[in-house]
């Protein structure tokens, strides 16, 4: 048998398409629709990145300076006795602070009963 | 010369057309969505079938094509035909798959007839049938794709084109000669 131009379309029109898998329909929904939000964004993950590495420059920054240790433990001091945590009248309210803290916390207070409903 | 396509019923003629069903969609509605997968699914997937020669990557394609159009739905230009756009999307994957299996494999793969495409029914118009298949498949890959598109969207020649990203008269080469071997194929 020889093929003519229109025999070739009407062959072609008569093609029927490819079955699709009976699920393809329900994965792609799965893959749209109903897809679950990612627990991190691309930009959080950006963001974090970000901070990392200039946390660990900053490290780097500080652990490469010369005299690193004594810095440190200058810098330490002078926080500690610029706040007065050397005195012992701040280390005593601070107790007190503390412990008044932690004695509220432990309080539990009677709560008021839910009124039952009607129904 | 009359075209009849093989295409879905309501490709050709769609109760709500396709631009409504995507401002329905980016409106939060997500039936509208399904109706869209539901026109276009088995077209894309032909698409990917035809291109890629395995029913499991082409499924996976079909999908991927989908979702990508779903994330870039906002961007989709309103007056352009969204079957156009979805069967671009497909072929771009379809090509980057087809584009990693020669890098994985090393060397051009064959064209060949894929032997798990036989129709089951009956009678001459399915011998016909499969026989027209197997032609397509034997065909060079940009012969058969250019064919494949023209099965899905008849002569409408510019959106093959775009599809392809090929010029309008390189198309029209392609399908002369894609149906001049396929001519020759059946007629043997």
């Amino acid at each position: 048998m020889t093929y003519d131009d229109d025999d070739l379309d009407r062959a072609l029109a008569a093609l029927p398409l490819e079955e699709p898998p009976a699920h393809l329909h329900a994965r792609i929904m799965a893959a749209t629709l109903y897809r679950p939000e990612p627990a991190v964004r691309g930009w959080e993950i950006w963001l974090m990145g970000t901070l990392i590495a200039l946390a660990a420059w900053l490290a780097w920054l500080v652990a490469s300076a010369p005299h690193t240790a004594e810095r440190l433990t200058d810098a330490s001091v002078w926080v500690v006795e610029s706040t007065g945590f050397t005195s012992e009248y701040t280390m005593l309210w601070l107790a007190v602070g503390v412990s008044a803290a932690w004695w509220l916390s432990q309080l539990t207070f009677p709560t008021r009963p839910s009124r039952i409903e009607a129904r | 010369m009359g075209v009849a396509l093989a295409v879905e019923p309501p490709l050709a003629a769609p109760v709500v057309d396709d631009q409504a069903l995507i401002t329905a969609t980016l409106g939060g509605r997500t039936e509208a969505f399904s109706e869209l997968v539901s026109r276009y699914e088995r077209a894309v997937y032909h698409l990917a079938v035809r291109t890629l020669h395995d029913a499991g990557e082409a499924e996976d394609a079909a999908q991927e094509a989908f979702f990508k159009a779903y994330r870039a739905l906002s961007s989709f230009r309103p007056g352009a035909k969204f079957s156009t756009w979805i069967f671009t999307i497909c072929y771009r994957g379809c090509c980057d798959r087809l584009a990693k299996r020669k890098r994985l494999s090393g060397d051009e793969l064959p064209d060949r007839a894929d032997p798990s495409a036989g129709p089951e029914a009956s009678a001459v118009r399915e011998d016909e049938a499969r026989r027209l298949r197997a032609a397509i498949d034997a065909l060079p890959e940009k012969y058969r794709t250019v064919i494949t598109l023209y099965h899905l969207q008849g002569k409408q020649y510019e959106e093959i084109a775009t599809v392809l990203n090929l010029p309008l008269g390189t198309v029209k080469t392609h399908l002369f000669r894609a149906k001049e071997q396929l001519r020759k194929a059946l007629s043997t």
